[in-house]
């Protein structure tokens, strides 16, 4: 390997990024200034110039799918727009934050993060985390929540659910962890040295790999350690090796010798056999050393943390940007450097020095003027790199927010009513009825295609209409039929489905439609659907 | 006075053999055992040997697997997938005869108590009776239907004498069976097994199972069917072995065993010329033998064997069994511990 | 969760390309940055030479993993060869199971491969990777083999379905899917019913109706889908362009349409009456049919499943190839028999076989193929190839070579470009014609 890289390398994370702590801004900075600093900074530096800041209609759309995972009612949509406070835009990111349903999208986002592509995981888990969410548990906490955990504790012992389900996979699980808690995907480095990727080798592939080895799944559906177990290798030359334990950074960690006699090492295999055959066994045996302990202990270590920092930090960018600073999300190497690295350090130290407080960070990401920018490219030739943050990107609901979202937006105006005592458990409702989309839509990933099997279902399902278009008199159409004249009907509707008030294109467009419609209440039944069906209320803009 | 204990099972001895001994039969008042095996071939065994090696038939013989196998006097008759039936002389282990009997696949072939009448049956779903010493065609019994219910072609496994030679049973693949007389190849009645036929509607659209295996109780008034219970994962012999025993004239069901201890296919049934129990052997991925109370249904004794058991054979005394399975000869015997004799010439109970 | 990242290392299969951000070009494909170039696709003179390439791909997926022992390579008179014989064929000196008399007689138009070696014997992995032709990645999510044909094949503009996936319900059920290609060439996916969902209009709904609410549903969209540079949003207005047309093609679904000599021709089990389905689909034009017929994994009862499934797999796919010749179709379709494994030489105690990757067979008929090839040879037992070895990836490059695709061809994902086939994999140009 190129020394002066490795060097390099070595030395951006042993210092921690001291080298070039002094050309960071101040750390008492909010987090907004310093996001919007260092995006403004390399925009000028491109002279690339970004879209205006989005307007309040679209802000408060997107800040509410954003922090709520749905779309404002109308009431809260006016009460922003009408609302002539210069701080409003602060308010509303506090209050958001302080609803119950920042607690259940932010755990919907976490459980993506931590569970996507997993089958049938209990509902306790999501509790889980959601309880995590309401108290703001910290993100190292949960770290060690969910790789050791505590069996005696009722709201942490779901935790473990990560690694049980993956457990019996050691690659998944190695792989898993290494991408979702560190954003390094290192799976290539199973086979060889990563030929490009200099930093990741076998030896760190199996590294890893060696902290999860002696994991097992009891009878009884629990996570124990073996006393003993190593993984075993060959090399790219052929050669037999037997991993050590070594973390990222190349860290390695000595397995304290413990004499054992043959008897008691048999005694030992006994025990871990019975656990894993006897669903009546008492606890398993805890071995004096935990290499899995160990990982956690050495990935949250001052100096180590970076790592640990730096992913999480730029997955929570991702979500509420669209993309990554480094960017893929598990690309976390000296060969693929952030787009704005300064930045990235910058909220990482933040993010430490704050106990890795994931709602402050949120806060902050939402609240900066990069966050705000309008997603409208109206220039003549291609819109600028991603990269640059320069305009806002287009990021599809989640099978959850398009439901909660359609919900609300086929419902009458005066269907839900946030901010109000019984909304704790209509949220609740929504969020249990929005299960149906989850399991019929898949997660938006990268290059989400809206499928035609999608179109033929709110084309043609009678569920979709019965669901969306009734015109009872606690739906929109319900409304809307009661209204006297065809703009206070199309002016309704779109501030219900589209959170705007209609053009006059849109509102003439519209009403030719309905004057060709023999049934008046059919006509605004299809009109309807077009809103509902409409990208702009498919995607967060 | 029988000889026999169920309950002194034990594995007395094994052979090895090459491939999986599909069928065994033996000479009675010796321990010469004649087995076909997926090798094609047809060998002697004698079990009576210190390190019993088995020495192979010579000559023409099959061209698949040998899944029949019945003596008449000393004549040994195989059958095989090849749709041929073999007679051979088994001093000289060379074939006499060799006919084309059936157009598909060979699944049995047994012999009349008396050593007149062969028996074979195959996937052409016809059972044939054949002059056992000169090879002549007798019979052809037609009954079974060609296609499952689910539009596959069937399969025609079991067949039986009764003891007196004079009727026969025969059951296939959807579990259907017929009761015949021997002399006028006549159908005397018919018995439903359906359970032992599963089928698979949804993940994986093929059955499994079927009769495997027929025996009529010593006084002929019952047949028992073997085979499998309902099975979850048809993609393994994951299954309750299941027995069914008829009144066949009344056509009612007298028994029904459905043994999850032992799961797997039931090969084979076989009461014996006297005594209240009868034995079954077959298997999963293992092998089992399992001796039933004839006049209850209840387990008197069951165990393992080494390997899984396709055929078995009981010896003249009726207290040890040949089997014939995969890799494998097993003799289990279950012979009764004879009284302590007698000290003193007082009047003894006979 | 999808993912666009890799090594760059030759044995995991993609090219390096520089992390430095280039801008998107939009190439005429299905990741149009915007609708205008998704209207050159209507161009006529483009859309002719299209047409002109109307082939079409019938995959018949033997689920489970179907013995080569008991199909295309038996192995007569060994421990391993099972009871079944094999048979001569209309090719001198080429035998086939026993167990398929009518293919025997249909092996003019079709090529056997005995040569596979793909290493992977478990479900879940060997499905992915006959699936999408290489290994799987953590990282890349690589479409599967009807995604691909649907994209080469198909038209932007389709009014039939692309990709069809007939399926029985069935253990380890799979959906196959489009990976980074995206939803656009995602299955349209059958299962219980054999008419696709949501195909049919509401009743209380006029067709004018239908048809003019989707137009009011696009004018709307306009406005705002005109100023975003996004494929994820351009994908929306192209799904709901494609209603109508795929719910014109309902009555290609409905088996009722055919004859009943037609329906007698093939025969009434499932799996048969699918494959008459799927010659009414590529005839009308769908570029590419799945129709999956499980589940062969006969880990116990070997011979009895095979006897059973062989015969519905002879009677079907002989039925489909007679039906594709005498309508002129067999010549622009290609039928692949492919399964995620074969079964092994070894029987077990319960008569059966179990997973074996490495030595199994699959055939490819009709469509640039060489009829009546052998390709590869196993050992006498049929534990290892002997010659000819092939992997997942050269099977994809013979497909695609037959099919007329470039299979050195590469896809852009942003400015990173993917190969259509694994890194180092050809075509087997002997069994092409």
């Amino acid at each position: 390997m190129n020394l002066a890289r490795r060097l390099s390398f070595l030395s951006f994370l042993l210092l921690g990024g001291n080298l070039i702590a002094a050309e960071l801004v101040a750390p008492d900075l909010t987090i907004e200034q310093a996001i919007d600093h260092y995006i403004q900074t390399r925009l000028t530096e491109r002279q690339s110039q970004p879209t205006p800041t989005a307007d309040d209609c679209t802000l408060v759309r997107r800040t509410s799918i954003d922090l709520q995972g749905r779309i404002p009612t109308v009431a809260e949509t006016k009460r922003f727009v009408d609302s002539t406070d210069s701080d409003k835009r602060v308010k509303l990111v506090d209050a958001l934050l302080a609803s119950p349903d920042f607690s259940y999208q932010f755990r919907n986002q976490l459980d993506t993060l931590l569970m996507s592509g997993q089958n049938g995981v209990s509902g306790e888990w999501r509790e889980y985390l959601l309880k995590s969410v309401r108290q703001n548990r910290p993100w190292n906490q949960m770290f060690r929540d969910m790789l050791i955990g505590n069996d005696d504790d009722p709201d942490v012992k779901a935790a473990t659910t990560f690694v049980r389900v993956r457990a019996r996979e050691l690659d998944e699980l190695t792989n898993d962890t290494s991408s979702i808690f560190f954003g390094v995907n290192v799976s290539c480095a199973k086979c060889h040295d990563h030929p490009l990727v200099e930093d990741w080798k076998q030896d760190h592939y199996f590294g890893m790999a060696s902290f999860f080895q002696r994991t097992y799944v009891t009878k009884k559906n629990g996570i124990a350690e073996k006393f003993s177990g190593e993984v075993k290798f060959k090399t790219t030359k052929g050669e037999d090796k037997v991993a050590k334990l070594m973390f990222l950074t190349g860290t390695t960690i000595e397995e304290p010798v413990v004499e054992v006699s043959a008897e008691e090492k048999k005694k030992q295999d006994e025990e871990v056999k019975k656990q894993t055959q006897d669903d009546k066994a008492g606890p398993p045996p805890t071995p004096p050393f935990s290499p899995r302990a160990k990982l956690v202990d050495v990935a949250l270590q001052s100096g180590n943390d970076q790592f640990f920092a730096r992913a999480i930090v730029n997955r929570v960018w991702a979500m509420y940007i669209g993309r990554g600073l480094v960017h893929p999300l598990d690309q976390m190497h000296s060969g693929n450097p952030a787009s704005h690295p300064e930045l990235l350090e910058w909220l990482s130290r933040d993010l430490i020095q704050h106990q890795f407080d994931l709602r402050r960070l949120v806060r902050g990401i939402v609240l900066s003027q990069t966050y705000a920018r309008s997603s409208e490219w109206n220039g003549s030739t291609e819109p600028p790199a991603a990269d640059l943050f320069a305009v806002a990107l287009v990021r599809p609901l989640s099978p959850r927010q398009y439901s909660m979202s359609l919900r609300i937006a086929s419902s009458s105006p005066e269907a839900y009513k946030p901010a109000t005592e019984e909304w704790s458990k209509k949220r609740d409702e929504l969020e249990r009825n929005s299960e149906g989309f989850a399991n019929q839509f898949e997660l938006p990933g990268e290059n989400f295609q809206v499928g035609v099997d999608e179109a033929l279902l709110f084309s043609n399902s009678p569920q979709f209409a019965d669901d969306y278009l009734r015109d009872s008199g606690d739906r929109l159409i319900g409304v809307i039929k009661a209204q006297a004249d065809r703009g206070t009907q199309i002016s309704t509707a779109y501030w219900s489905a589209l959170s705007r008030a209609p053009s006059a294109d849109e509102v003439a467009a519209c009403e030719q439609f309905m004057a060709k419609r023999t049934e008046p209440v059919a006509g605004l039944r299809q009109m309807v659907w077009a809103l509902l069906t409409s990208p702009e209320l498919r995607f967060n803009h | 006075m029988t000889t026999a204990d169920p309950t002194k099972f034990k594995v007395a001895k094994t052979a090895r053999v090459k491939g999986i001994a599909m069928c065994v039969t033996n000479l009675p008042g010796t321990q010469r055992l004649f087995f076909g095996s997926s090798d094609f071939k047809v060998y002697e065994l004698d079990m009576a040997a210190e390190k019993p090696q088995p020495v192979e038939f010579t000559g023409d013989g099959h061209q698949s697997y040998v899944t029949g196998a019945a003596l008449a006097g000393n004549q040994l008759i195989t059958g095989s997938y090849d749709g041929r039936l073999i007679w051979w002389d088994i001093e000289k282990r060379e074939p006499i005869r060799s006919v084309a009997a059936h157009g598909k696949w060979i699944r049995n072939v047994v012999a009349s108590p008396d050593g007149k009448v062969i028996a074979s049956v195959a996937d052409d779903m016809l059972c044939k009776l054949w002059d056992a010493s000169s090879g002549n065609p007798l019979q052809t019994l037609v009954e079974h239907k060609p296609m499952t219910p689910h539009h596959f072609p069937s399969m025609l496994f079991a067949v039986a004498f009764s003891v007196d030679s004079q009727l026969l049973a025969t059951g296939d693949k959807v579990g259907h069976i017929a009761v015949w007389d021997v002399a006028s190849g006549k159908k005397v009645s018919e018995l439903e097994a359906p359970v032992m036929y599963t089928w698979d509607p949804k993940q994986r659209r093929h059955s499994i199972g079927g009769i495997r295996s027929l025996a009529f109780s010593a006084d002929g008034k019952q047949v028992a069917a073997g085979g499998i219970g309902t099975i979850g994962n048809i993609d393994h012999l994951d299954g309750p072995s299941r027995v069914e025993i008829f009144d066949w004239a009344a056509k009612t069901r007298v028994h029904e065993i459905s043994d999850t201890k032992f799961k797997g296919l039931v090969e084979q049934i076989t009461f014996p010329k006297a005594g209240n129990w009868f034995v079954c052997a077959g298997g999963d991925n293992g092998g089992f033998a399992s001796f039933y109370d004839s006049q209850t249904g209840k387990v008197v004794h069951q165990d393992k064997v080494p390997m899984h058991v396709h055929k078995f054979v009981l010896n003249d005394t009726q207290d040890t069994l040949y089997a014939a399975g995969h890799d494998q000869i097993a003799v289990v015997e279950f012979k009764a511990v004879p009284a302590a004799p007698a000290e003193a010439p007082a009047a003894a109970a006979s | 969760m999808a993912n666009t990242s890799f090594c760059g290392s030759p044995d995991h299969g993609v090219t390096r390309r520089s992390f430095l951000s280039v801008p998107a070009i939009a190439g005429v494909t299905a990741f149009a940055a915007n609708m205008r170039i998704m209207d050159a696709l209507k161009n006529p003179c483009l859309a002719g030479e299209l047409k002109r390439q109307q082939k079409s791909v019938i995959l018949l997926w033997l689920g489970g993993g179907a013995s080569q022992f008991e199909t295309w390579d038996p192995k007569p008179g060994r421990l391993t060869g099972g009871p079944f014989r094999s048979i001569a064929t209309d090719i001198p000196s080429v035998q086939i199971s026993e167990l398929m008399p009518k293919m025997a007689q249909r092996l003019k138009t079709t090529a056997i491969i005995r040569s596979l070696n793909t290493r992977n014997a478990d479900h879940g992995g060997g499905t992915r990777l006959m699936e999408t032709g290489r290994a799987m990645e953590a990282a890349i999510d690589y479409p599967d083999l009807g995604a691909l044909i649907a994209r080469e094949l198909g038209r932007a503009d389709s009014q039939v379905p692309d990709y069809v996936s007939m399926y029985s319900e069935t253990e380890g059920r799979h959906k196959g899917g489009a990976g980074f290609l995206g939803a656009r060439y995602a299955p349209t996916f059958l299962t219980e019913s054999m008419i696709p969902p949501n195909i049919r209009r509401q009743e209380s709904l006029a067709d004018v109706d239908h048809q003019e609410r989707a137009d009011l549903q696009k004018l709307l969209a306009k406005r705002f889908a005109d100023k975003r540079y996004n494929a994820s949003v351009a994908s929306h207005g192209m799904a709901y362009e494609r209603v109508r047309g795929i719910m014109a093609s309902e009555k290609l679904f409905d088996i009722n349409q055919e004859p009943q000599i037609a329906r007698d021709f093939y025969g009434p089990t499932q799996f048969q009456e699918q494959c008459l389905i799927a010659r009414r689909l590529v005839e009308a034009g769908v570029p590419f049919v799945k129709v999956a017929r499980a589940w062969w994994d006969s880990h116990g009862q070997n011979f009895e499943t095979h006897l059973e499934l062989c015969a519905d797999l002879d009677q079907g796919m002989s039925a489909l190839l007679d039906d594709l010749k005498q309508r002129g179709l067999l010549d622009s379709t290609l039928v692949i028999t492919l399964a995620e494994f074969g079964r092994t030489p070894n029987i077990n105690a319960s008569l059966g076989r179990d997973h074996f990757a490495s030595a199994w067979s699959c055939t490819l008929s009709g469509c640039g193929v060489k009829g009546g090839a052998v390709y590869g040879k196993t050992d006498a037992d049929g534990h290892k190839v002997e010659d000819g070895e092939m992997k997942s990836g050269d099977l994809f490059a013979t497909i695609f070579a037959a099919l007329g695709i470039d299979y050195k061809k590469e896809y852009h994902v942003g400015a990173r470009p993917i190969p259509i086939v694994d890194f180092g994999c050809k075509p087997v140009t002997e069994i092409l014609a």
